[in-house]
């Protein structure tokens, strides 16, 4: 039977394999000019396997030299996550100003609320302080993408399937991780390699999806900005427009009442 | 598992079905800033409402049931009920034309109100909700037909303020001169 310890090297090598198939596939797509921080992550991600394989051979598996030397390099990549989903939410919303003041503000409240609210949420010891902020902030970050999401199918705002595909692949992973995080919580230590394992097996599936979206893009023929009005005229517009649509909810209210009235 | 573990796996798990939602290919076809605009200045449903009013009234077939003709004001009640339903269909139609111009609006707006847009994001939510409660009431046969007296007298002041809120959509958008299609159609309209 295979150890699970050797089956999670194994997708631990063939993920950083992957990372680099990636990296070359942006770089062959000429991505990394108009992605140069989701390139930036790719790169970071690499970067971590390395410093965590040299800290594994030399302190072992299971020495806080190599706990300190994963976490760090974990921080780095979050950092570098966070540039890049910023960077993709621009890239959506970037034509569209008045959503993107407005998106941008609201996205980055509920990143922070949902950031702040994971935190406080869990008061365990500091043993767990650091697993604990790890899964705010991969919550924050899907929490943010499913909200960028949402909001471009409320304004229907197109979104390239580049684009698609890369928020899907962060927000899954993200959602996949606080899972793996909560489990590994509760049952600590039996599970430790397990989680380690699915962590990876996450990545990898991550990391397929995004190297066929990026296999799949085309050079996109770059978004017209729609003409802007001027801000007194949107305003002006925006009340009618709202006048009307609460004059319509009276309106369904007084078929309402006729009707409750009955009964 | 103590409870806070349990909700970051239920928010994990919404988080993906949302996100499974969100990323679904959109049912409505998207409107030009014309479309949109020329189909507001079109005449409006909801100047039909005291007519739709009026047949939903227990005295229009009432006459029926006391002259012995059971199974006529039923079949008129039936087709009533028919009407009442498209109309509502119209309106729900006319609402979602009003959310779609809003968000053109929004997508060329250089600056969004944030109270606007919670204002209509919540009167959106409102009023769908409203609007399946209804529909639903309807084909369950729970419709009244007796207490709309006073009612229709209402919905004139409110096809008055709703006519005044169209043309004074309509005076903006002129002024606007940012939608030139609207903006002639809105001439032709004063000229008729």
């Amino acid at each position: 039977m295979v150890e699970p310890l050797s089956l999670q090297n194994l997708a631990w090598a063939l993920t950083t394999v992957l990372e680099v198939l990636l990296l070359f596939c942006l770089l062959r797509r000429k991505l990394h000019r108009s992605h140069p921080a989701f390139f930036a992550y790719i790169l970071s991600t690499i970067f971590q396997s390395m410093a965590a394989a040299i800290a594994y051979r030399h302190w072992g598996f299971q020495s806080i030299q190599s706990w300190n030397v994963f976490w760090v390099s974990q921080g780095v990549v979050v950092c570098a996550r966070w540039l890049a989903i910023t960077e993709i939410a621009r890239t959506i919303l970037a034509n569209y100003s008045g959503i993107w003041k407005l998106a941008s503000r609201f996205l980055f409240a509920v990143g922070i609320g949902v950031l702040v609210y994971s935190v406080l949420a869990i008061q365990n010891s500091w043993q767990s302080a650091v697993l604990n902020a790890d899964r705010a902030v991969e919550l924050s970050i899907a929490a943010f993408l499913v909200v960028l999401l949402l909001s471009a199918r409320y304004y229907r705002v197109p979104i390239a399937t580049l684009e698609r595909y890369l928020v899907i692949g962060f927000c899954l992973y993200s959602c996949f991780w606080v899972i793996d995080d909560s489990i590994l919580a509760h049952w600590r230590a039996p599970l430790a390699g397990l989680w380690g394992f699915l962590d990876v097996v996450t990545f990898f599936a991550t990391l397929i999806l995004w190297i066929r979206a990026v296999q799949e893009s085309t050079e996109a023929a770059p978004v017209t900005a729609p003409a802007p009005v001027s801000p007194e005229t949107h305003a002006k517009l925006s009340l009618e427009v709202n006048t009307r649509l609460h004059l319509l909810n009276k309106q369904l209210d007084h078929l309402l009442r006729a009707k409750d009235s009955r009964s | 598992m103590s409870l806070p573990l349990l909700l970051f796996i239920a928010f994990a798990v919404i988080l993906i079905l949302l996100l499974a939602w969100a990323v679904r290919p959109p049912k409505k076809m998207l409107l030009s800033v014309d479309d949109v605009f020329t189909a507001l200045s079109e005449e409006r449903h909801y100047a039909r409402l005291p007519q739709i009013l009026q047949s939903l009234r227990e005295e229009d077939t009432e006459f029926l049931r006391v002259g012995g003709h059971q199974e006529l004001a039923g079949r008129l009640r039936a087709e009533r009920k028919r009407i009442a339903l498209r109309y509502l269909n119209y309106l729900e139609d006319e609402y979602q034309l009003l959310l779609e111009a809003s968000r053109i609006l929004a997508r060329i707006a250089p600056e969004i109100t944030p109270l606007h847009e919670f204002e209509r994001l919540k009167r959106n939510v409102r009023f769908v909700l409203c609007c399946r409660y209804l529909r639903w009431r309807l084909r369950l046969g729970l419709q009244p037909w007796n207490v709309f007296g006073t009612i229709s007298d209402m919905e004139g002041d409110l096809t008055l303020r709703l006519e005044t809120a169209t043309a004074s959509l309509g005076e903006r958008a002129t002024m606007a001169s940012e939608f030139p299609l609207f903006l002639e159609k809105g001439r032709s309209d004063d000229t008729k």
